[in-house]
């Protein structure tokens, strides 16, 4: 088997209620080979999103629990610096709910992580490349008319399909998807995951979670989050 | 590179930064406006006071300098002195002309008895004179209903130009009871002096018309000086008189010295003081001594030569003042009517120190406002913190979407330093120029606050109505919120437009720049650099420091938590 691109380790994910503490995760582990697009699924408040955000590095295990490494090294390693450097290069979050940015217009919410992670001497440089790249993007995704509206005009899908567009800007090896189609009618969810289906076959690597097993049928393999665990007993692969 | 983009879109896609920036510019303009009219207050105290004293007084009070015409020639012998001018001062009644009848009003005065060349040369006094030839470039200063205008038409400006050509000798020519031309004393008089020159609503000044004698305008009149000479035997006091042809009057622009002063001739002064050179009497004998007691003057007014400053010359006037009076005696051997000593009496003081009974509380005061309105900035920070405490509430989602597309902490303070930044920049600015506006016109804007024009009163009436038409139209639906902002802007130009006719009709028009209380008949409109760029500067640095809480807590917010929210 190759080398996992990212992998998670034996995680544990306490949250603190007052006093009292509710345990999302404990001892999840989690393999994702490069090229792989994998599918978690589980019930609601099964710590579905709590395990995405930990793999993307917006949130930390509980102390000495557990480690997730990407290309080999642990995150938990990296500097303040190099956190934001991960989530800006080589991470793509997708959300449930979109979370464009109102008072942007579409085209500079495509280039958002360009924008973040670009020093302005380098903007300066590279930003006809930059436009041209987050263009083309949303122009595969049949939103070459809408790049100067502003999100609220848009339908749910076309807002769906700028976030994909968002998280693929600095062209990250992974993309995490959170429910990418749970607000959506079934029609819409299938353009979407069609669309992501493209990406995959282009090489991008997946970790999508879903409480839906029809969409789950949509990866190459679909691992189930039960308890706190990942099952991969019950992996299957369905395609 | 996302942080002027944002803190761009930021501030241009809602009201409340907008909000912001108005009120930072308000504390700014309200800053800028006051500290200016008191620096200029300051500066008009100081220049008049430099102006109408000259850099450096000698002054001995009611004795007088004895032999003061020598002194004035070495003094300017100096190179370090342009001109010097020897004075009497002293206080007195003057019998006006006014009004009709026998029993006329009296004026107590502060006479200067000067020479008229002398005087001139010393504090511009000539440049003072009110009533000249209307030229071309005058006429274009005047408003509309200057007396000066009406002169101009009734005796022509062939004979304004003579007032001003017996002021500056102050003298006048009059034929004598056999016909012959004899030389008469003038005075001129401080433009307020005379209680007929009435103040009118431009600024201007126009004397009251009496009912039998035409316009009370004072030159050609007669006026007398009456006053008590304090060297007088003490047994037998007498009143000393002098009649004295008003040639024109004077305008300093310092109201207290415009409403006292009056200028007279030198001898004039000299004789009614008993100043004057005497054949001394043996106080014993009743018989004379055969010697003399020279001239005096109680003040010469000292003008520094270009490029000197008063308190360089200060040193040397007093040097020159030693050095005279040990030659006085030397040369008279004799002490009984040497010059004093200096200190006992006989001072000699830089105008600044001459005036600092007028000029340091009104420095004091200058701190003072300016450490009060200091407080304004406390206000601006609490603005712009309140306002991005809401705004950062507001973007808690935008924050955390900004940190999973790899957003540093530090990147995110400083979006909101920046917006702030941006917003102070932009009230200084708009302050700047408020402030400006109102600075430049302050004068107009008391006048027509004193005297609100009518057609004001009618269109804020009719606004207010329109106001109050338009918010019933827009919430007929039930709308609540048209209905209360039109309803107060509709009370508020209501109240605005009673407030004109209250003041036009009840009250008659209010002075609240009353020249009596300030010393002066204009409101400075200059502004004062130094406070625009330090108000400026303040209000940006206060701005960004009210940003810099609701910026760092939007650096901590938990991109966890906040992408949560839907
Ligand atoms: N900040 C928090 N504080 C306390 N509890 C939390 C917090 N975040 C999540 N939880 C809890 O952790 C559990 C897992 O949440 P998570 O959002 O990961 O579930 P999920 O599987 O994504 O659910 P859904 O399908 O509804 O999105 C839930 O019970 C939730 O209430
Ligand atoms: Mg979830």
């Amino acid at each position: 088997m190759n080398e996992p691109l990212l992998e998670a380790r034996d995680l544990h994910k306490t949250y603190r209620l007052g006093r009292v503490d509710v345990p999302v995760l404990h001892g999840a582990s989690l393999r994702v080979v490069a090229g792989e697009w994998v599918a978690v699924l589980g019930a609601s408040g099964s710590g579905k999103s709590t395990l995405l955000h930990l793999l993307g590095n917006l949130d930390q295990p509980d102390r000495g629990g557990g480690t997730i490494h990407f290309r080999g090294r642990p995150l938990d390693a990296l500097v303040r610096w190099e956190g934001d450097r991960y989530r800006n290069r080589s991470v793509g979050f997708v959300f449930q709910f979109y979370h464009l940015l109102p008072e942007l217009t579409v085209l500079e919410n495509a280039m958002l992580p360009a924008l973040v992670g670009v020093t302005r001497l380098r903007w300066w440089r590279e930003r006809a490349a930059i436009m041209r790249r987050a263009q083309d993007t949303l122009e595969s995704f049949g939103l070459g008319h809408r790049l100067r509206h502003r999100p609220s005009e848009l339908s749910g899908g076309e807002r769906q399909r700028v976030a994909i567009a968002r998280a693929l800007a600095n062209s990250p090896p992974v993309l995490l998807a959170d429910e990418p189609t749970g607000n959506l009618d079934a029609r819409t969810g299938a353009g979407i995951l069609d669309l992501l289906a493209d990406r995959h076959r282009a090489g991008l690597t997946i970790v999508m979670v879903t409480h839906d097993l029809t969409i789950a049928a949509r990866a190459d393999r679909v691992v189930h989050l039960v308890d706190g665990r990942v099952d991969e007993a019950s992996a299957s692969a369905v395609s | 590179m996302y942080a002027p983009l944002l803190s761009n879109r930021y501030l241009r896609s809602r009201v409340i930064p907008l909000i912001a920036v108005a009120a930072v510019a308000l504390c700014v303009a309200l800053v800028i406006i006051v500290v200016s009219v008191m620096s200029g207050f300051l500066e008009m105290v100081r220049q008049a006071g430099r102006q109408l004293n000259g850099d450096v007084i000698i002054s001995y009070p009611i004795n007088g300098i004895p032999g003061y015409e020598r002194l004035a020639e070495r003094l300017e012998a100096m190179p370090e002195v342009s001109a010097v001018a020897p004075l009497v001062d002293g206080w007195g009644l003057l019998r006006m002309p006014y009004p009709d009848g026998d029993e006329k009003a009296m004026e107590t005065v502060q006479f200067w008895a000067v020479e008229p060349e002398s005087f001139d040369r010393v504090t511009g006094f000539l440049g003072t004179l009110h009533w000249t030839p209307v030229t071309d470039g005058l006429r274009r200063t005047l408003g509309s209903r200057d007396f000066r205008r009406d002169l101009e038409e009734s005796i022509g400006n062939d004979e304004l130009a003579t007032l001003v050509d017996e002021a500056a000798v102050l003298r006048t020519m009059e034929p004598d009871r056999a016909g012959a031309l004899v030389p008469r004393p003038g005075t001129v008089l401080g433009l307020h002096v005379s209680k007929a020159n009435r103040r009118q609503e431009d600024g201007s000044v126009r004397p009251v018309t009496g009912h039998r004698s035409g316009s009370w305008w004072m030159p050609r009149f007669e006026v007398i000086l009456s006053t008590l000479p304090p060297r007088t035997n003490l047994a037998s006091p007498q009143a000393e008189n002098v009649r004295l042809r008003v040639v024109n009057e004077f305008r300093t622009g310092l109201y207290m010295i415009d409403e006292t002063r009056i200028i007279i001739p030198l001898e004039e002064g000299q004789r009614i003081m008993h100043l004057d050179a005497q054949a001394l009497v043996d106080p014993v004998t009743g018989q004379p001594t055969g010697l003399t007691e020279p001239k005096r003057a109680t003040q010469l007014l000292i003008r520094a030569a270009p490029g000197i400053h008063a308190d360089a010359l200060k040193p040397l006037v007093e040097a020159t003042y030693d050095a005279y009076r040990e030659a006085f005696i030397a040369e008279r051997n004799n002490a009984a009517f040497a010059p004093p000593t200096r200190g006992v009496g006989l001072v000699v003081q830089t105008w600044r120190e001459q005036q600092a009974r007028f000029i340091e509380p009104v420095e004091k005061e200058r701190e003072l406002m300016r450490t009060l309105f200091s407080l304004i900035y406390l206000v601006t920070a609490g603005l712009v913190l309140a306002i991005f405490w809401a705004i950062v509430h507001e973007k808690t989602r935008d924050i955390g979407v900004l940190r999973s597309v790899g957003a540093s902490r530090a990147g995110i303070c400083w979006i909101f330093l920046r917006y702030g930044f941006q917003i102070g920049v932009l009230g200084a600015i708009a302050g700047l120029g408020l402030g400006a506006l109102i600075v430049r016109n302050i004068n107009a804007i008391h006048g027509a606050m004193g005297h609100p024009p009518i057609w004001l009163g009618v269109f804020l009436g009719i606004a207010a109505i329109g106001s109050a038409v338009i918010a019933a139209w827009r919430s007929r639906g039930g709308a609540l919120l048209p209905l209360v902002l039109g309803g107060t802007v509709a009370l508020a130009l209501g109240g605005l437009a009673a407030g004109v006719f209250w003041v036009r009709f009840v009250v008659g028009g209010i002075q609240i720049w009353d020249p009596a209380v300030y010393y002066f008949s204009t409101i400075p409109n200059q502004l004062d650099p130094v406070a625009c760029i330090s108000t400026m500067i303040g209000a940006v640095i206060f701005s960004v420091l009210g940003a810099f809480f609701p910026a760092a807590s939007a650096a901590d917010i938990d991109p966890v938590r906040a992408l949560r929210y839907e």
